[in-house]
C-alpha cells in the first residue's frame, strides 16, 4: 500500500446553520481546496447520516461534487451512522493507498437542526435494533444512561467526574471559533449550588443535561493525497498512518459485559498496530464524547489508561491541554458539537490542525502523533485513526 | 393466552439468541440457519437501568424507565421497567405488554415488575 | 382641560405585595438576581429591548416589539396593574419578564424576554414570574400563551399547562393556557429555584445600574461567512458579516 497524506483541511462552524445541506458540505470543501492549493480531485466521498430522512435530499455526493464544480470526478455518499465521517476517511485512504487515485476529497456534512431536537433524537435512535431496542423507546441517551449507571457502579466513577469532563471540554471550546457552545460552565453551577439540579436536569439518569452533546449542523473536509501528489503541495507532511475499524453486537444487551466497548478496543489496536505506535506515544487525541461517560470509557479502551483508571487521570488533569495527554482540545462533541455525519471528519480536522501547529490558543505543544476515535451506533461500529507528523 | 417474547435456539449448538440472527453467533456454522423458536424466560435480575426524561415524541408519558435484564438461563433482554426504585441486581419478573403505539400498529414487548 | 383628561385615561393600580428579590447560581457559576422594577427604571431597560426588534430570529422581533410597547405603556400609565421583573448578572440585564393582575384570582402572564441565550436564564425568570402570581399574590391561576416554539416547549410542556381555550389571552386574543396552583406545586421542586434574601452586595450591584447586555441575541449570523473569511485574505466577507450585524 502507498502512503497517504493530508493535503488540505476545511471546516464550518458546528452550530445551527440556516443554509442548504449542500452548501454546508461544499464550503469546507472549498476551504480545503484553497488550503492545499489543489484545483481538481479524482474522487469525492461525502459522509452523511440523515439527508434522506431529515433534509429530504438523497444522492448528496452528486449534488456536492457539482456544487464544487469538480465534475466529472467520482462521487460517493457514505452512511455509516455517527461513524460515517471516519468511515469515509477510510474509503478515501484506500482509494489513494491502492494506487487507484492520487487526490481524494472527503467531506462530512450534516444538517440536523432543520427538525426539532426530539425528532433529531428519534432519527438517531433509528440506528438501534428495530425490534429489540427501538420499539421500547430506546434512544441513544438512554443507552448511554444504562451504560453510565453500570460503569459508575463498577469503577467508582461519580457525577463529579462526568461534570469535570464537561467543564474541561466547554473550556477548550472557548478557544475554538468553530465550536457550537461558547459557554464556560463550572462545577458549582452544574453540580454543587442549590440551583444545580434545575440548571442541569436529568436527561437519562444518571446522565444530566451537561453530560450530553448538543444537536448541531456542520461540515468538515479533508483532502488526502499520495506522496507523489504531495510534492506539488507545500503543506506539512501529516501522514494518515493507521486505520482501525471494528464492530460489535447490534443490540447492546447481547454484549458479555455491557461496560466493555470491544469495538473501540479492537479498532484502536488495529490503528496503532498499522501506524506502528503505542497508545503511550500519542500526543493529542479526539475521542467521541457524545456523552461525557464515553470520553472516560474510550480513553481506557483505546489503551491510554488502564480499565477503571480513566477518571483518575481526568482528576489529575492529565487530559487537559498542557497535561500529559490532552483529550478533546477542540471541545469534543460535548462542546464543539455533533453533526453526526461530519463528526469523524471534524475530529480529524482538529488533529491535523494540532499536528501542523496551527491550533492557536488551544495548541498542544510539540504534538507529533494524533489519534481520533469515531464511535458509531452505541459502540457497534467504531473507526479509529492515527495521524503522524513527518519531519 | 399468555404472551411471550421468543428467542431463537440454534439446532446445532443450542445457543439461545435474542434478537434473531441469520447465522448462529456461537458455532458460526453457516451450512444451516435453523433455529427453534422458544419463549424467553420471564424472570431475571436487573443488570442496569435508566430513566429517560424526554422519551420519543410518540410516547404520552413524561418519563420512561428502561433496563437490561439478565434472564434465567443467561440470555439478556432490553425492556421497559415498571419499578419504583430500581436497583442493580434486583430480581424482576416480566410481562408482555404494549410498549409503543406507532399509529395503528401496537408493538408488544417485555415490561418488568419487581419479582 | 388636559389634566382632567389624563385622570380619566390613567388607570389606578390596585395595591399588591411586591416581589421579594431572589438570586441563584447559573451553570457558569455566576449569580443572577431577579427583582421587581418600578416605573423610574423602565427608561434604562427600553434601549436594550429596542435593539432586539431587528433580530428576526426565534421570534425575538415580535416579542421585543410587544415588550417595548408594554414597558412604555407601563411607564406612561396606560396599563392597569402591570408589573415588571428583571434578571441581572453583575448588574447586566439578562432577562425581562412582565405580567398583569387581572383580578385577585387570575394573573395574565405577558412576556419573557431573555437577553442572554442558554444557561436557563429565561426559564429562571419565567419561574420567578409564576412564583410571584401563585405564591406572593396568592392567585389561583395564571393565563399564558407562547409566541415562539421555544416558549411553547419551555412553558407549555415543562409545566404541562392546562387548556383554557375558551378564554382569549390578552396577547392577540389567542387561546389561553393556564398554570394552576396544583401544577405549580408539582413543578416547584424541579423548575423553581432561588434563594432569599439576596446578599447586600449583590442587590446593591443590581440596583446601582442596569448595564447593557454583553452578549444579546443577534440577527442570524452568516456563519459560512466565517468559513469563507478564513480563505479570503482581503477579509471582505467578514466585513460584510459585521456590517450585517450592525457592528460597524
Amino acid at each position: 500500500m502507498r502512503e497517504v497524506y493530508v493535503a488540505g483541511i476545511g471546516i464550518t462552524s458546528f452550530t445551527r446553520l440556516e443554509y442548504p445541506l449542500v452548501e454546508i458540505a461544499a464550503y469546507p470543501g472549498l476551504m480545503a481546496l484553497r488550503d492545499s492549493g489543489i484545483k481538481k480531485v479524482d474522487q469525492l466521498y461525502v459522509a452523511n447520516m440523515g439527508s434522506g430522512r431529515i433534509n429530504g435530499q438523497t444522492g448528496l455526493a452528486s449534488a456536492v461534487v457539482d456544487h464544487l464544480s469538480l465534475t466529472p470526478a467520482g462521487a460517493v455518499t457514505i452512511e455509516n451512522g455517527p461513524a460515517s465521517g471516519a468511515s469515509a476517511i477510510k474509503e478515501g485512504f484506500l482509494a489513494v493507498a491502492s494506487g487507484m487515485h492520487e487526490v481524494v476529497m472527503v467531506i462530512g456534512a450534516e444538517r440536523m437542526r432543520e427538525v426539532n431536537a426530539l425528532e433529531a433524537t428519534d432519527f438517531v435512535a433509528t440506528l438501534t435494533h428495530p425490534l429489540a431496542e427501538y420499539i421500547y423507546g430506546v434512544t441513544l441517551p438512554s443507552l448511554a444512561g444504562m451504560f453510565a449507571r453500570l460503569y459508575m457502579e463498577k469503577y467508582g466513577v461519580t457525577s463529579r467526574h462526568l461534570a469535570m469532563v464537561a467543564v474541561k471540554n466547554h473550556h477548550n471550546a472557548m478557544d475554538n471559533f468553530f465550536a457550537h457552545l461558547h459557554e464556560e460552565i463550572t462545577i458549582a453551577g452544574i453540580l454543587d449550588s442549590p440551583e444545580a439540579s434545575t440548571n442541569n436536569p436529568f436527561v437519562a439518569d444518571p446522565l444530566r443535561f451537561y453530560d450530553v452533546c448538543p444537536v448541531s449542523d456542520g461540515g468538515a473536509c479533508l483532502i488526502l493525497a499520495s506522496a507523489d501528489a504531495m510534492k506539488k503541495i507545500r503543506k506539512p507532511m501529516i501522514r494518515l498512518a493507521g486505520i482501525g475499524q471494528a464492530t460489535d453486537t447490534h443490540a447492546v444487551h447481547e454484549r458479555k459485559d455491557p461496560t466493555d466497548l470491544l469495538a473501540v478496543r479492537e479498532a484502536a489496536t488495529q490503528s496503532f498496530a498499522m501506524a506502528n505506535v503505542q497508545p503511550g506515544d500519542v500526543d493529542v487525541a479526539e475521542l467521541h464524547d457524545a456523552f461525557t461517560i464515553l470520553e472516560i470509557a474510550e480513553s481506557e479502551e483505546v489503551g491510554f489508561f488502564k480499565k477503571g483508571e480513566g477518571h483518575c487521570a481526568l482528576e489529575k488533569g492529565e487530559t487537559k491541554i498542557g497535561g500529559k495527554l490532552p483529550i478533546n482540545p477542540s471541545g469534543g462533541l460535548k462542546a464543539k458539537g455533533h453533526p453526526v455525519g461530519a463528526t469523524g471528519v471534524g475530529q480529524a480536522h482538529e488533529i491535523v490542525l494540532q499536528l501542523r501547529g496551527e491550533a492557536k490558543k488551544r495548541q498542544v505543544e510539540n504534538a507529533r502523533i494524533g489519534f481520533t476515535c469515531n464511535f458509531g451506533g452505541f459502540g457497534n461500529n467504531v473507526v479509529c485513526l492515527t495521524f503522524i507528523k513527518e519531519k | 393466552m399468555e404472551l411471550n417474547i421468543y428467542g431463537y435456539k440454534c439446532r446445532r449448538c443450542g445457543h439461545l439468541h435474542y434478537p434473531y440472527k441469520t447465522i448462529c453467533k456461537k458455532c458460526g456454522e453457516n451450512d444451516h440457519n435453523e433455529f427453534d423458536i422458544v419463549p424467553l424466560p420471564k424472570k431475571g435480575k436487573l443488570l442496569t437501568y435508566t430513566t429517560l426524561y424526554n422519551p420519543p415524541s410518540d410516547y404520552e408519558v413524561v418519563t420512561l424507565s428502561l433496563g437490561i435484564v439478565e434472564l434465567e438461563g443467561g440470555s439478556r433482554i432490553t425492556g421497559q421497567l415498571n419499578i419504583k426504585n430500581p436497583k442493580i441486581g434486583m430480581k424482576v419478573a416480566g410481562k408482555v405488554e404494549i410498549v409503543r403505539n406507532d399509529e395503528y400498529k401496537k408493538h408488544l414487548g417485555m415490561v418488568f415488575y419487581p419479582a | 382641560m388636559p389634566v382632567d383628561l389624563e385622570k380619566i385615561l390613567r388607570p389606578i393600580d390596585t395595591p399588591h405585595p411586591r416581589f421579594p428579590a431572589k438570586y441563584m447560581t447559573l451553570a457558569n457559576g455566576q449569580e443572577m438576581v431577579i427583582r421587581q422594577v418600578d416605573r423610574d427604571e423602565i427608561p434604562d431597560i427600553l434601549p436594550h429591548v429596542e435593539k432586539l426588534m431587528r433580530v428576526e430570529r426565534d421570534y425575538y422581533h415580535i416579542v421585543s416589539a410587544r415588550v417595548y410597547a408594554e414597558l412604555l405603556s407601563y411607564h406612561t400609565y396606560r396599563v392597569q396593574d402591570e408589573y415588571v421583573l428583571i434578571a441581572q448578572v453583575d448588574g447586566e440585564l439578562v432577562a425581562v419578564v412582565n405580567g398583569r393582575i387581572v383580578n385577585p384570582d387570575i394573573g395574565m402572564s405577558l412576556h419573557t424576554l431573555s437577553m442572554r441565550r442558554g444557561l436557563r436564564v429565561g426559564a429562571h425568570a419565567f419561574a420567578a414570574k409564576m412564583e410571584y402570581h401563585i405564591d406572593i399574590l396568592k392567585q389561583k391561576e395564571v393565563l399564558i400563551v407562547a409566541e415562539s416554539p421555544i416558549g411553547f416547549r419551555r412553558w407549555m410542556i415543562e409545566y404541562k399547562l392546562e387548556k383554557r381555550f375558551h378564554i382569549p389571552h390578552e396577547l392577540g386574543g389567542c387561546p389561553s393556557w393556564a398554570l394552576t396552583k396544583e401544577l405549580f406545586d408539582k413543578a416547584r421542586n424541579t423548575l423553581v429555584v432561588g434563594r432569599r434574601p439576596v446578599p447586600d452586595h449583590l442587590l446593591a450591584k443590581a440596583k446601582a445600574a442596569i448595564l447593557t447586555p454583553t452578549d444579546p441575541p443577534k440577527p442570524p449570523e452568516d456563519l459560512l461567512a466565517a468559513t469563507r473569511s478564513m480563505l479570503d485574505n482581503t477579509g471582505t466577507s467578514l466585513l460584510e458579516m459585521k456590517k450585517k450585524l450592525g457592528g460597524m
